[in-house]
């Protein structure tokens, strides 16, 4: 009955997608069997793992795969049109018409040779059916509605003169200008800061209900899926494996595989001395279609049905259907028994052991200086970091969170001793090392495991060959790792296991320090968890001090004892991590944590969404007073003219602003 | 996540140890292109290295009976206009040519390799005079500045191999300069000096091996790019003087009896364009071996 008006109504209808990604090395199925409908003003999130299909399947729709993918099987009926039975040229007329597509990454997206206005108007032109004076009013009022300031006049920029966020609301400009029905949105907001994330959220959430269009929004965010969609298909393996709205997707999951990635996620509870449930393995190599359910290897409710009989979508509630022959999938116990036991207990150090400083970091300047050799009078100087100090202590993690340009990945380099500093002093007992954002690059791909992990040895010229060899097989054993890995390369593992070959060449030579610069953003929702509980247990087990760099708050909420925001080249606060997130004292750290998107629905619906207004102000232009006084909204007279210095605050913190009392 | 296309890009196989040692067994036999170059050099290269055992007069020996013969049997390619066979001066020629080629070739690379490196790797001062010295040279025409050199230096086999590699080597620092500047910037370099290995170190362990398979795929296209130089100068009278044989002076013999005696002339340009051809197709071979992205 209610099948039946659904069907009636659907702006989109998709039945049975299969797409396929045929390449030399073995057919890969990226997609297998995809039916759902979404209704007019409705917002889908799509949510996955990379690799489990999602991209491809948004890509389907419309046929904009890249060979060699292509949809082998289905129907996609957009208003009753088969869209997989159009010819190119009917497509491109639903293109941008009917449906419009927002892109992960708007610098690759837009022509990046050709002026704003010159990729807007044509389109509108088109698709309106208005002259070029009218298109041309209706981009500026576009613009001037995603929020590009002076839009009149930025409609004559080309792309590179914008940020990432403009760029980005630039392309929402566009998908939405010609009033589309759908609008497609692969990932629109991974590339951005958290705080810009948070304005293109709203933004697309506004613009879109005002506009009555519907969306399907693909993302590995569980925090945006809960802030934005009405309701969620989670895909695992090419296929959708749960569907329903999204308080019952956050409230009574059904799949144990969205039940795990909950449970993953450092969230609100869950911080503090808690180890963090993991989901053991990695997702399946789709050129090898996995028999029977695709999940089995990584669940711990798999049975002999799983094994040999792949579970279809099937009705749990009125509108919440799951892949699982369990009918509630997991039990609460038996959740509980994902979160692995450590392997060793934390060694209690005697207490004048911890106190000791391992880091002090006095009044660091790192400014970088480009001279035109032509006009050496037109001299800049980037103050990338201004004066900042810091104090490890011994088996101590400190993050530094703060947007990308505030100076935290320059930190990391000075402290490493990669960059000289301009000015002040960096003291180090014993050893740094560095774990790496992206192994996939800080891994010479022409060298073996084995031979990567032993370079730092083999630099120090530590033992002879066969003594070094032990030593690597005991650090891969440390990071969880065999000694099968030892003969491969670096492209031959999976991301998780990548990190971990990193964080075992980052122990070779038993640092007291490891810098890690955003040691998980590079890696998979299911992964994160091992990775951030394996860096706790070396943290516990060696009594290592860890620097932890990045933008994912929870996680650094989660693995830090102290926290310093960094803006613009200075720590604007500093404390016990609880502390700062649960009070924050200095506006810019309340704006961070409200940017964060929280996985719960509940949650979100109460948290007041006012995003931080305005972008980072470049700093060549350091605002005069306070660096935050462009974007501050409790500014005052003040702060424009008299900047804060770094106080104490509250005994245990220090912030900097004027009026954090 | 937005990794996970760089995955693809990242070298399939290799490992410039393990490629070599896979080369031989899957690689060479496995690509059409190396095929073709190894149906034309295996044959030449036999033929070459076998020329004194074969039933065929020497290079230099004169038979007045037998001038300006067409092809026959006994001469498989005719005689010229003092009754030498052409075969067995065109093998003799060949021999010259390879030998140019892969001089040429490995002079170049070796100077390519250090020069471009250290230029790259330090920069400053030493990239700037490097640099300039190299932007001099490429100036000028490969062929032109060959002509000046050997006017300078002379003619005859070591002068010209000097000649040419002189003109080519600028070409390679520029290439070998510009794939260190690249890599000198990536992570993994970052990660050698956290702990703080060597400038050295860093050289020999990481941004040489990596240049390697591409510095040799301009290395195969240099030595075919030399052989045809050798040719030119030993055409114009300025390379390899006769009456030793060389592809390039049996032409020159040729021309004046392109009517009378076509073959004279023609065959061994045949052969010129033969082993240009093939070296061409050896090039385009190793790039594919080692370029995981058109790998099946």
């Amino acid at each position: 009955m209610t099948y039946q008006t659904a069907v009636e109504a659907a702006l989109l209808d998709v039945r049975d997608l299969r797409t396929e990604f045929r390449t030399k090395s073995g057919t890969v199925t990226a997609v297998d069997g995809v039916s759902f409908v979404i209704e007019a003003g409705e917002r889908i999130a799509v949510v996955g793992e990379s690799g489990s299909g999602k991209s491809a399947m948004a890509m389907s729709l419309l046929r904009l795969l890249a060979y060699p993918g292509q949809v082998v099987g289905g129907e996609i009926l957009l208003n009753g049109r088969d869209l997989g039975r159009m010819t190119e040229k009917q497509l491109t007329s639903i293109r941008g018409r009917e449906v419009g597509t927002v892109f992960q990454d708007p610098m690759s997206s837009l022509d990046p040779v050709m002026r704003v206005s010159g990729q807007m108007i044509a389109p509108i032109m088109r698709n309106l059916g208005l002259s070029r004076a009218q298109a041309r009013a209706e981009a500026v009022k576009w613009l001037d509605k995603v929020g590009i300031p002076d839009a009149e006049r930025r409609i004559e920029a080309f792309p590179f003169e914008m940020s990432d966020g403009m760029r980005q609301r630039v392309m929402i400009a566009m998908a939405l200008s010609c009033k589309p029905r759908l609008v497609i949105a692969d990932e629109p907001t991974t590339a951005l800061d958290v705080t810009i994330q948070a304005q293109i959220v709203e933004l697309l959430k506004d613009l879109t209900s005002e506009a009555g269009a519907a969306m399907l929004f693909i993302t590995h965010d569980l925090g945006l899926v809960a802030r934005f969609a009405h309701r969620v298909a989670v895909m695992y393996a090419g296929r959708i494996v749960e569907f329903g709205p999204v308080g019952e997707i956050f409230r009574a999951p059904r799949h144990p595989y969205i039940q795990s990635l909950l449970a993953t996620i450092p969230g609100v509870g869950n911080h503090g001395q808690d180890r963090l449930p993991q989901i053991p393995g990695t997702p399946p190599d789709m050129r090898h279609p996995p028999k029977g359910c695709a999940f089995k290897e990584r669940c711990l409710g798999a049975h002999a049905r799983c094994h040999d009989e792949a579970p279809t979508l099937s009705l749990r509630d009125t509108a919440h259907s799951a892949a699982c022959w369990l009918p509630a999938g997991l039990e609460k116990q038996m959740l509980a028994a994902t979160v692995p036991t450590p392997k060793a207990m934390p060694l209690a150090k005697a207490s004048r052991e911890r106190q000791r400083t391992v880091i002090e970091i006095n009044n660091l300047h790192k400014h970088f200086v480009s001279s035109p050799v032509f006009a050496p009078s037109r001299r800049t100087v980037v103050r990338a970091v201004n004066g900042i100090k810091l104090r490890v202590r011994k088996g101590d993690t400190l993050g530094i969170v703060g947007e990308s340009g505030c100076g935290k990945s320059t930190v990391a380099r000075l402290l490493l001793g990669l960059d000289a500093p301009t000015e002040g002093e960096i003291f180090i007992e014993g050893l740094v090392q560095m774990v790496f954002q992206d192994p996939a690059s800080s891994f010479n791909p022409k060298m073996k495991v084995s031979a990567l992990i032993e370079e730092p040895l083999a630099v120090k010229a530590l033992g002879n060959k066969v003594e070094r060899l032990a030593r690597v097989t005991e650090l891969l054993t440390q990071v969880g790792l065999d000694d099968t890995c030892l003969d491969r390369y670096p492209h031959q593992l999976s991301g998780g296991q990548r990190q971990r070959v990193d964080i075992a060449r980052a122990l070779a030579l038993n640092p007291s320090v490891v810098v890690a610069d955003e040691p998980t953003s590079a890696l998979d929702v299911s992964v994160r968890a091992q990775i951030i509980n394996l860096l706790s247990d070396l943290k516990a087990e060696l009594g290592i001090s860890f620097v932890f760099i990045a933008h994912d708050l929870l996680t650094v909420r989660y693995i830090s004892d102290h926290i310093a925001v960094m803006y613009l080249g200075e720590i604007v606060e500093y404390g016990p991590a609880d502390e700062v997130f649960d009070r924050p004292a200095h506006p810019y750290t309340r704006a961070l944590s409200d940017a964060v998107p929280i996985p719960d629905p509940a949650v979100e619906k109460l948290r007041t969404n006012a995003p931080l207004r305005g972008e980072l102000p470049s700093p060549l232009d350091l605002p005069k007073g306070c660096p935050f006084s462009s974007r501050c909204p409790m500014v005052t007279a003040r702060c424009r003219e008299e900047k804060p210095m770094l106080h104490e605050y509250r005994k245990i913190r220090q912030v900097a602003c004027h009026y954090a009392d | 996540m937005a990794d996970q296309s760089t995955e693809f890009l990242a070298p399939r196989s290799t490992g410039w140890r393990m490629s070599m040692s896979g080369f031989a067994k899957s690689g060479l036999l496995g690509n059409f292109k190396a095929r073709i170059a190894l149906a034309i050099f295996v044959p030449i290269l036999t033929l070459t290295a076998f020329a004194p055992l074969l039933p065929i007069q020497a290079p230099l020996e004169t038979n007045l009976f037998a001038m300006m013969k067409p092809p026959s049997i006994e001469h498989i390619f005719g005689t010229d206009k003092m009754g030498r066979d052409i075969v067995s001066r065109t093998l003799s020629g060949i021999k010259v040519s390879l030998f140019v080629g892969f001089s040429v070739a490995l002079i170049a690379l070796a100077f390519g390799i250090v020069l471009g490196t250290l230029a790259g790797f330090f920069g400053g001062m030493l990239d700037r005079i490097i640099m300039t010295v190299v932007d001099i040279f490429l100036a000028f025409p490969s062929l032109l500045l060959a002509i000046g050199l050997v006017a300078v230096m002379g003619t005859g086999l070591v002068p010209v191999i000097m000649a040419i590699s002189l003109a080519d080597v600028p070409r390679f620092i520029r290439l070998q300069r510009s794939m260190v500047l690249s890599l000198r910037s990536r992570a993994f370099i970052d990660a050698a000096r956290t702990v703080k290995a060597s400038q050295y170190w860093l050289m020999t362990r990481h941004i040489v091996p990596d240049t390697v398979a591409p510095m040799l795929v301009a290395g195969s296209i240099t030595a075919a790019n030399a052989i045809l130089i050798e040719a030119s100068l030993s055409f114009l009278g300025l390379g390899i003087m006769p009456p030793a044989p060389s592809l390039g002076n049996i032409i020159r013999d040729g021309q004046a009896y392109l009517e009378q005696a076509w073959w004279i002339s023609t065959l061994p340009g045949r052969v010129i364009l033969m082993i240009a051809v093939g070296l061409h197709f050896l090039s385009d071979g190793v790039r594919e071996l080692l370029d995981p992205r058109s790998r099946s």
